[in-house]
């Protein structure tokens, strides 16, 4: 077996990983880093930036929030069901964080919100200097660049298997496997887990969140995420954390294809339930966590999202109601060919239909009900919503075939949580003393959301793997010269 | 060749004359992003990522294409360059979904890399997606239009790595795609090689799920017969070594991991071919009989490349002379140990001579293996059974290898069951083949659904009874037996009756007169091992029997007194790592140690406990040799039409009625016609894992590995 010696093994290249070990190597320890796949970054390689707060760039956009702002916010959405000295740590850290990675030569295109009643935390790396896709990607790559200047080693394709505990109880190590299938026993002092969740595991999301993979869960399933992390911290004694999926709403098969789609039907028009009726204020779709959430309770876990020809013709003409990062189409023009052509391939995430009581046999919805739901609302078009209060602005009737309808499934981008840490990033065991040399950062901790993603402070999920991951390679740092 | 010096973005580099700067650059770790290039392909210049600088030249060179010369100096991260670059990648996301979500290739993908290497907008040109679903029609072969860049390694690929052409460019509603080159990949002449996913830098051509395991090396993922075989053989190069008429070599193929090649070729129980990837397609490659027909033509020419250390005074026992023992007694004597083989039995085969039935493997087939794999300075003694592993220690022997498998059978604690006409399996089978033809009834029910419950209900009828029985408590699809077997079963007019519980046999005078089963709906086996059974209420049934064989599992013929720590179903323990028992220096493996599996699994365990055993006498425990020559294979396979529809070859097999009342062998493999045919349908995965791996820009930034020592 071959054998490596180190102070300090990360497992995952992610940004919680790469910032663990930029960090613990700036601290002076030695460094290895296990990755499984060919590429660095993770799942954070789509995303487009972290969470910052009071940093340089909101001074300048006088963006008014504050960590105090912040905390509070976060502590009355969790209702205080959350570590509180975590938070309140990542959330005070986070500004600092912002300014490191500048200091590694990264640039950021400024602070945003995602949705307009969000705050500025959102701060998006910059690509080719203004705002593009995956600055993610480049994020993870300027953290990689710098922990090889630091001396740090990387282990491509060499996923870790197990971690090693002496008969002490302090963690000595662990197992990681080339790509060969040959074994490395790699001794270090401290390990820091640092996995990403179980995205990719269907078996542990029903066992730990109870949804089903693509029957009532269209969650993305990243490949890699299965969860390793949280099994290898548990197997040395790690406790472990309820886990949750970090959820938004999805077309199951029309998510990647032409943004038309998606970006349509999530505009705030008519959403109704499998009876038929109407179940939220629509303006809320912007938040895509709470319209997870409201379509998880609905029966079938599931909603249509309905528009009629004449809202399509605005859009149109007009642009769309609301737009966001990930769903902003230059124009629509090709939305009927591209309905066409899902029907044509059986999509069933589309439906097209000449009358109302067409589009709800097709939707296997109770007609009348279907039918009384629109009439009342294209009145209440006329008044104000006296149901849910939505905004005026966004109460257009249903009137003109032919009509649409987009399948709006829950879905999520992984698992939230599994492993239980302080806020210094220790792994805790049952009794809530940390198991010595043993840290973890990232999602497979992250259970500071309580039941819901915080959608209100964008950038939070990276925001939260970049620091924890600080906190990890500082005290694996520390504790491995010690 | 000579060699060159440059100058890249200010280093000088020294290069073979022959090379392009992309090849000069990144060999000497200097990444220069690159798609459409591939190792293994020509150049094509398509891609434009790899474009540079070169001083006294205008605008851009592709560094694909553009071989080097002394004195050049390049830039490759001009401003020019740059701009290049980032506008070819953009251009490849405007027809690539912008958003990885979904992606199966995420994380693996070399256009996600270089996107995050050049760093793309991706959002300053028009989309303009494909708008056409994925391709599902191939069974091995995922392709998904959508997510295509056109590179065009796959059509390259196919073309000039495989001279196959089954893909190409063509317009479809005015958009280039790939297209197939014919009405479906079978007319277009594939041949399923897999070249086209391994070099396809997107998740556009895939593997489809579950045709390539996951979390194995690459090697073992792409070639998935070497990983399923036990002693990992190599397969796809002694079916290639078939296919062009040298049998020798494929049977020295063989033979550089397994001893009894020709045995094999009748009995193996062929996990390769549970393996094999044409599986997928329209069944596995009949490996098995491939491997038999080149063993039966073997002319030991093989002989001389086999290695033979010399002689080091070291003594070595084995006990049993099955395929385990006699495995291990093989290699002891090439390694140069003197090696005595106790055989309790008159003649040597273990399991192959005593359980295995002969009109499945003609004992001729084995006495001439054994004879070969004896030939050393091994001596074998027979009717010598060992009652003490430990004594053979104190008589001198400097290590001992127990590899006595299991040779008693079990019988069931039921009612009835010490009626006279009952037998139990392996004294049943051990009889017949010692000559001694056991007294057998008209009416036989043999209980049991595994192959030697086969194995004695065919040998019961062979020895004339008139009604033969199998009742077993598993369902029809999932009896231990295997298909092949069950099937011929049937065709002699066995009856199996399954998913039956036994509930005693009935006895009359002393002597079996019949069997009482209940029918069960389901069962499952609790932590105990005991079976927990939902059973048909008023389903008792009775069979009319005269003899009742068990045929319900056997375990090693050990007790304590043999000096070692036994386990469960009085297994012989052994460490797992050194194979060594609770006595240093007494080894052990194969069925004894497994439970009953299979003569190849028992040799794949006798080599790696032969290696220990080396390394405790004080050799290196190197058993490794080349019997067969270094094969390059051509990967030109070319172009087969309808190769999809090549049938699996049958063997030729004795008729029902010719076979059931005699011993004869039954099974007549292949002929040499045969052997071609349907060597020639295996798929040749190893071609694929020859291709070279894809990289990414991480993998270019120099590190050095540090401390990396071999333990």
């Amino acid at each position: 077996m071959k054998k490596l010696e180190t102070q300090v093994a990360v497992i995952a290249a992610g940004p919680s990983g790469l910032a663990a070990a930029v960090q613990a190597a700036e601290d002076g320890a030695k460094v290895m880093v296990f990755e499984k796949s060919n590429v660095v970054g993770g799942a954070a390689n789509m995303g487009m930036g972290p969470l910052g707060i009071g940093t340089r760039q909101q001074q300048q956009q006088m963006v008014d929030i504050s960590v105090e702002k912040a905390f509070k916010m976060f502590m009355d959405y969790t209702h205080w069901r959350v570590d509180a000295n975590l938070v309140r740590k990542y959330f005070g850290n986070s500004a600092d964080t912002i300014a490191w990675l500048e200091d590694m030569g990264l640039e950021f295109a400024g602070a945003y919100k995602y949705f307009p009643k969000s705050e500025a935390t959102w701060h998006i790396v910059a690509v080719n200097g203004g705002i593009g896709r995956n600055g993610g990607a480049i994020m993870n790559k300027t953290l990689m660049e710098r922990a090889k200047e630091l001396g740090v080693e990387f282990f491509m394709e060499t996923p870790a298997k197990k971690i090693l505990k002496d008969k002490d109880g302090k963690i000595c190590g662990l197992i990681a496997v080339d790509k060969s299938g040959e074994e490395i026993e790699v001794s270090a002092k401290a390990v820091v887990v640092a996995c990403g969740g179980a995205g990719d595991n269907p078996e542990m999301i029903k066992q730990r969140t109870g949804y089903t993979w693509r029957e009532d869960l269209f969650s993305f399933a990243i490949p890699g995420l299965k969860g390793d992390g949280i099994n290898m911290a548990a197997e040395v004694g790690a406790a472990t954390t309820e886990m949750s999926m970090e959820m938004m709403y999805i077309l199951p098969n029309s998510d990647f294809g032409p943004d038309c789609i998606p970006a349509t039907f999530m505009q705030p028009n008519l959403l109704v339930n499998n009876f038929g009726k109407r179940f939220m204020n629509e303006e809320e779709m912007q938040n895509t966590t709470f319209t997870g959430n409201a379509i998880a309770i609905q029966r079938g876990k599931i909603a249509y999202s309905i528009i009629d020809t004449s809202i399509l013709k605005g859009y149109k003409r007009n642009g769309l109601d609301v737009t966001n990062f990930v769903h902003h189409p230059e124009n629509i023009d090709d939305f009927e060919q591209v309905v066409e052509d899902s029907i044509a391939n059986n999509n069933p995430d589309v439906v097209k239909a000449d009358t109302l009581e067409e589009l709800a046999e097709k939707l296997g919805i109770n007609v009348d009900t279907f039918v009384e739901t629109v009439e009342e609302y294209n009145e209440m078009c006329e008044s104000y919503d006296e149901v849910f209060f939505k905004d005026r602005r966004f109460m257009k009737p249903i009137k003109k075939g032919p009509f649409y309808a987009g399948t709006f499934r829950p879905g999520a981008y992984g698992t939230l949580g599994g492993i239980k840490i302080n806020e210094n990033a220790e792994v805790l065991d049952n009794e809530w003393k940390p198991v010595p040399g043993l840290y973890a950062a990232g999602t497979d901790t992250c259970t500071i959301y309580g039941d819901s993603y915080m959608f209100l402070l964008p950038g939070n999920t990276m925001g939260y793997c970049l620091n924890t991951g600080r906190f990890a390679g500082e005290g694996a740092a520390a504790y491995a010269q010690d | 060749m000579s060699q060159i010096k440059m100058i890249i973005d200010g280093k000088e580099i020294i290069a073979d004359e022959n090379q392009t700067i992309l090849e000069a650059a990144l060999a000497n770790k200097i990444y220069i992003p690159h798609l459409c290039y591939h190792e293994n392909l020509n150049h094509s210049g398509g891609c434009r990522l790899c474009v540079v600088e070169q001083e006294g030249v205008g605008g851009v060179v592709t560094s694909c294409s553009t071989k080097v010369a002394e004195g050049m100096v390049i830039h490759t991260k001009s401003d020019l360059a740059e701009k290049v670059r980032k506008l070819s990648v953009d251009l490849m996301f405007k027809t690539h979904p912008s958003e990885c979500t979904g992606c199966p290739k995420y994380g693996k993908c070399q256009l996600m890399s270089i996107s995050q290497y050049i760093g793309d907008t991706g959002r300053s040109l028009r989309d303009l997606k494909i708008r056409i679903g994925a391709d599902e029609s191939n069974p091995l072969i995922h392709h998904e239009m959508y997510r295509c860049i056109l590179c065009g390694r796959c059509v390259r690929a196919c073309d000039e790595m495989r001279g196959v052409g089954a893909l190409k460019y063509d317009k479809v509603n005015g958009r280039l795609q790939v297209v197939v080159n014919g009405s479906s990949l079978s007319e277009a002449g594939c041949r399923f090689c897999g070249a086209c996913v391994e070099v396809c830098p997107t998740g556009s051509i895939r593997d489809k799920v579950g045709v390539i395991k996951e979390g194995v090396s690459r090697e073992k993922a792409l070639v998935p017969c070497i990983d399923g075989c036990p002693a990992n053989i190599n397969i796809p190069k002694y079916v290639r070594y078939l296919r062009e008429g040298k049998y020798t070599e494929a049977a020295a193929t063989v033979r550089e991991k397994a001893p009894f090649p020709e045995a094999l070729g009748y009995i193996c129980t062929h996990d390769c071919e549970l393996a094999c990837r044409r599986n997928h397609i329209n069944g596995a490659v009949s490996i098995r009989n491939i491997k038999r027909y080149a063993a039966s033509q073997d002319d030991g020419s093989w002989k001389v490349h086999s290695f033979q250390k010399p002689e080091t005074g070291k003594k070595a026992a084995v006990v049993g002379a099955g395929p385990a023992g006699l495995t291990a007694a093989y290699y002891l004597s090439k390694l140069g140990h003197e090696v005595v083989v106790f055989e309790k039995l008159p003649q040597a085969g273990g399991q192959m001579a005593y359980g295995i039935p002969s009109y499945r493997l003609p004992r001729e087939v084995i006495q001439k293996e054994v004879a070969e794999v004896t030939s050393g300075r091994v001596k074998v003694e027979y009717n010598s059974p060992v009652t003490s592993a430990k004594d053979l220690l104190e008589q001198g022997y400097d290590a001992v290898f127990v590899a006595i498998g299991t040779h008693e059978g079990l019988r069931l604690p039921l009612e009835g069951n010490d009626l006279k006409g009952v037998y139990i399996n392996t004294e049943f089978l051990r009889e017949i083949n010692l000559g001694n033809h056991p007294e057998i009834g008209e009416r036989v029910v043999v209980l049991g659904g595994g192959n030697v419950a086969v194995d004695c209900a065919g040998s019961a009828l062979r020895l004339g009874a008139k009604e033969v029985h199998m009742v077993c408590l598993e369902a029809e699809d999932s009896m231990r037996a295997s298909e092949e077997e069950v099937a011929w079963t049937k065709e002699e007019g066995i009856q199996i009756h399954n998913s039956k519980n036994f509930e005693r046999i009935v006895g009359e005078d002393g002597k079996v007169a019949g069997f009482e089963m209940t029918s069960v709906k389901s069962f499952y086996f609790d932590e105990t091992g005991k079976a927990v059974l939902d059973k048909v209420p008023d389903s008792l049934e009775t069979i009319d029997a005269d003899t009742i064989i068990f045929a319900i599992g056997q375990r090693p013929a050990v007790t304590e007194e043999f000096g070692l720590k036994l386990g469960r179903g009085n297994r012989i323990e052994v460490d797992e790592k050194t194979t060594q028992t609770s006595i240093p220096g007494i080894f052990a493996a194969g069925d004894a140690v497994t439970g009953t599996a299979s003569v190849i699994k028992a040799i794949a365990a006798a080599r790696k406990a032969v290696s220990q055993m080396d390394i405790y006498l004080g050799g290196d425990g190197y058993i490794e040799e080349q019997l067969a020559s270094v094969q390059e294979p051509e990967g030109r396979i070319g172009n087969w039409k309808h190769y999809a529809e090549l049938e699996r070859t049958e063997p030729n097999v004795a008729s029902a009625e010719s076979r059931c009342h005699n011993f004869d062998l039954m099974d007549f493999g292949f002929d040499a016609d045969k052997a071609h045919c349907e060597a020639d349908r295996c798929l040749q995965c190893d071609l694929r894992a020859r291709i070279a791996p894809q990289r990414f820009w991480n993998d270019y930034i120099p590190t050095e590995s540090k401390e990396v020592q071999n333990g």
